[in-house]
């Protein structure tokens, strides 16, 4: 008798759940996450932001701390947003509500707050004083090109945890996850510790090796010089051998004729990744593993949602 | 194996031994690790976390068997490792369970826990063998799914009325549900036809099958029956039909931290045609409001209306579509007397539209003059959910015997849970009724 009746399709219900999806942006405090996006950056550049983009090492630190940035405000953004209301996206399920609209309409609104605690977290790495590069690698800009990376990771951090919160029921579990996720994506980056064997073939399942491997090499980390063996040497200037003190000689010599520099760009190649090249291939192919994650993790949560009606009363 | 292993082993597993006696289960199951747990949880009203025991029992005898293929120096064993440790602790913490729920089975404290935890073969022996621990049935504690009955009672059937075109039709065989491979029947014979225009209560006591009832009327959780609303078989027309039936869970399921008017005119886009202009739209929203008691009130958040507002807005949500058929999960749980009473009165105008309203609620005396019909469920004694009644609340009363609806509930109700135990008499005397109605007809 009804035949005729047509209701809202999916990409009608998209601009329902996203106009209300904005709303609680204001009046559920969601908003509060920028802040915290500024805050949390905020103390990272100050602990490892100095020696950025001029040492393999500062690099290294301050680019795995970066990434650390946004992977907390991704998996911060979403991670209460759908076990939060889960009774309530049943109810609306059966009144005729598309999953894949709510999944669409979440993507979208966090894209918009993953793009604005970006431009955040840059905006105060440049206030701390951090000195970007001048050219990028995919754009003419390398602060282009950097934030583009920085949201990706940031977007494919928070459409895990958007998964996560569509399969658990409650706030509860949500929160007692999301530390081991945590704990998984920053052990497996490669950032912290040396992987090898299985551990090393997981890590390319993580956001964060990505996200690491695509700020290491747009900062150019392999033509960096390394710090590390020159200080390491310097430690042992005291070292005395049969009444003499070869070491201190060797670095008075070294600093005398103006040789650090050239010692620590030497030391710098010897200490080159292959995974942290700065060409296009290399970066437009981590942007498109984080991209595939953002996917895969989004596909993951319309999966995952599509058994609501199954949850017990 | 050390003695003491084996030691251990016997006279824990003598000791449940004991306990399956007592429960009546067949005892040669307490030789079996993993099943005997299984077996004990379903006596002592933790079959899932005993199902879990089991399934762990037989992972972790599998891994263990595998490992012993493995060489023990590599990444495999040592992952092997580490899983069998995860699935032990699990292990543990569902054998516990099953122990708390012996705990409250014997009607012992919980301290007997640390005892099982620490030495199960002195507790199993204990409770097996000693005369003063003997289980009491904890089945009056189970919720419905659990509690409905393997095998319903042999009692007639109510005769099916005829279809009618108009209003709701609903014809349940049965409805059952798969449990650990049993299948459970939650459901059977309930055959009745609502006209439009009733505001009908649906009464029954805790697991005789309320909510699953409304589940299966809606198409939420399909029963094996035939329910046609207006002519049209939900079932199979159920993307269709789903926007002509609201339905009011008992919880307010509402997005607090949104304001109002948008609440209401998302649901109006979600669960109103395309065509519907804008303009519509909006009187469909006030006149929503208006019917419910909301006008004035669309301003502010959700969260800070009181618990009748929240109740309404609850309503009006699913109200908004104007369906057909409007069922209410307790509208009046927690509200007073008075606004209860209003609540009510503004379903009654509903029905009055011309629509079918369903309502289930604890307290229908307070507002049993408002319903045209009563639906009384009953579980028989074979735990199953039957009709006990169908008609008007005058006629109700005649029937059961009782002045007031908490009465028959009462009447129905199995003896543990206070009631009189009178479900099997009342199931089959609604059955002759209706059989003789048939035969009046006919005549």
């Amino acid at each position: 008798m009804n035949e005729e009746l047509r209701y809202r399709g999916r990409i009608a219900q998209v601009g329902i759940y996203l106009k209300k999806l904005i709303r609680m942006f204001v009046y559920q405090n969601d908003w509060k996450m920028l802040p915290m996006a500024a805050l949390i950056g905020g103390v990272v550049t100050f602990a490892v932001g100095g020696s950025l983009f001029h040492t393999q090492e500062g690099t290294l630190s301050g680019c795995f701390a970066l990434v650390c940035v946004c992977i907390w405000n991704g998996f911060f953004n979403s991670i209460q947003s759908v076990c939060r209301e889960r009774p309530v996206i049943k109810r609306e399920h059966r009144s005729g509500m598309h999953i894949t609209s709510y999944i669409a309409a979440h993507m979208i609104y966090q894209m918009i707050l993953c793009a604005l605690e970006t431009v955040i977290v840059l905006f105060i790495c440049g206030q701390a004083g951090i000195a970007f590069p001048a050219e990028g690698v995919i754009t003419r800009f390398f602060i282009v090109d950097f934030g583009i990376s920085m949201f990706l990771i940031t977007y494919a951090a928070d459409m895990m945890s958007l998964a996560i919160s569509s399969l658990v029921r409650n706030t509860t579990t949500a929160m007692t996850v999301m530390p081991f996720m945590l704990i998984f994506q920053l052990i497996f980056s490669g950032g912290l510790v040396l992987l090898e064997g299985p551990a090393a073939k997981l890590k390319s399942i993580t956001a964060a090796k990505w996200g690491l491997q695509n700020l290491c090499a747009l900062s150019d980390y392999n033509n960096q010089p390394m710090v590390t063996l020159w200080n390491t040497i310097w430690k042992f200037r005291a070292m005395e051998i049969d009444g003499q003190y070869p070491i201190k000689m060797m670095t008075d010599y070294i600093a005398a004729n103006n040789m650090r520099d050239q010692l620590l760009q030497e030391s710098g190649q010897y200490n080159m990744n292959p995974e942290y090249v700065r060409e296009a291939a290399n970066i437009l192919h981590c942007w498109g593993m984080l991209l595939l994650i953002i996917v895969l993790f989004a596909v993951l949560s319309v999966i995952l949602l599509e058994f609501i009606d199954r949850d017990k009363r | 194996m050390s003695w003491f292993r084996i030691a251990t082993w016997f006279f824990t597993s003598l000791g449940i031994w004991g306990i399956l006696k007592k429960y009546d289960k067949a005892t040669w199951q307490a030789w079996i690790p993993g099943l005997r747990y299984y077996r004990m949880g379903q006596a002592c009203g933790r079959e899932q976390d005993g199902f879990n025991c089991l399934v762990l029992e037989i992972v972790s005898r599998i891994l263990t068997t595998v490992a012993n293929f493995i060489p023990q120096e590599g990444n495999v064993y040592n992952a092997l490792g580490l899983l069998a440790l995860v699935l032990v602790i699990m292990l543990l913490v569902f054998e516990i369970r099953v122990a708390a729920g012996l705990c409250q089975s014997f009607e012992l404290k919980k301290r007997w826990i640390v005892l099982w935890v620490f030495s199960s073969s002195i507790a199993a022996m204990i409770l097996g063998f000693l005369k003063r621990f003997q289980p009491v049935h904890l089945l009056a504690r189970m919720d419905e799914e659990q509690l409905a009955g393997t095998q319903p009672a042999v009692l007639s059937a109510p005769v099916a009325a005829e279809t009618i075109g108009e209003g709701l039709s609903v014809h349940v065989k049965e409805r059952t549900a798969r449990d650990f491979g049993k299948t459970r029947y939650l459901l059977k014979d309930i055959h009745l036809n609502i006209p439009n225009g009733s505001l009908v209560l649906l009464l029954g006591g805790s697991g005789a099958g309320k909510t699953t009832l409304v589940n299966a009327i809606t198409g939420y959780e399909k029963a094996d029956a035939k329910i046609l609303l207006n002519g049209t078989d939900v079932y199979e027309n159920y993307n269709e039909v789903k926007y002509r039936i609201g339905f009011v869970p008992q919880q307010d399921l509402l997005r607090m931290n949104d304001t109002v008017s948008k609440t209401l005119n998302d649901a109006a886009l979600l669960r109103l045609p395309v065509n519907v202009s804008a303009k519509e739209r909006q009187e469909r929203i006030d006149a929503v409001m208006d019917v419910l008691g909301l006008s004035g009130r669309q301003d502010g958040l959700v969260a800070k209306k009181s618990g009748g507002q929240k109740k309404r807005i609850s309503i009006g949500t699913e109200l908004i579509s104007d369906p057909d058929l409007f069922i209410l999960d307790e509208p009046d749980s927690g509200l007073d007397g008075v606004i209860a009473r209003e609540l009510f009165e503004k379903l009654r105008s509903i029905a009055d539209s011309g629509k079918v309203v369903i309502t289930i609620t604890h307290t229908p005396d307070r507002v049993a003059d408002l319903f045209d019909k009563v639906i009384v469920l009953a579980r028989d004694s074979g735990k199953v959910g039957r009709l006990a009644f169908y008609g008007s609340p005058d006629e109700a009363r005649e029937f059961f015997g009782k002045p007031s609806m908490e009465q028959i509930v009462l009447s129905v109700n199995s003896k543990n849970e206070g009631g009189e135990g009178r479900a099997d008499e009342f199931i089959e005397k609604y059955a002759r009724s209706t059989a003789e109605k048939e035969v009046t007809v006919h005549e």
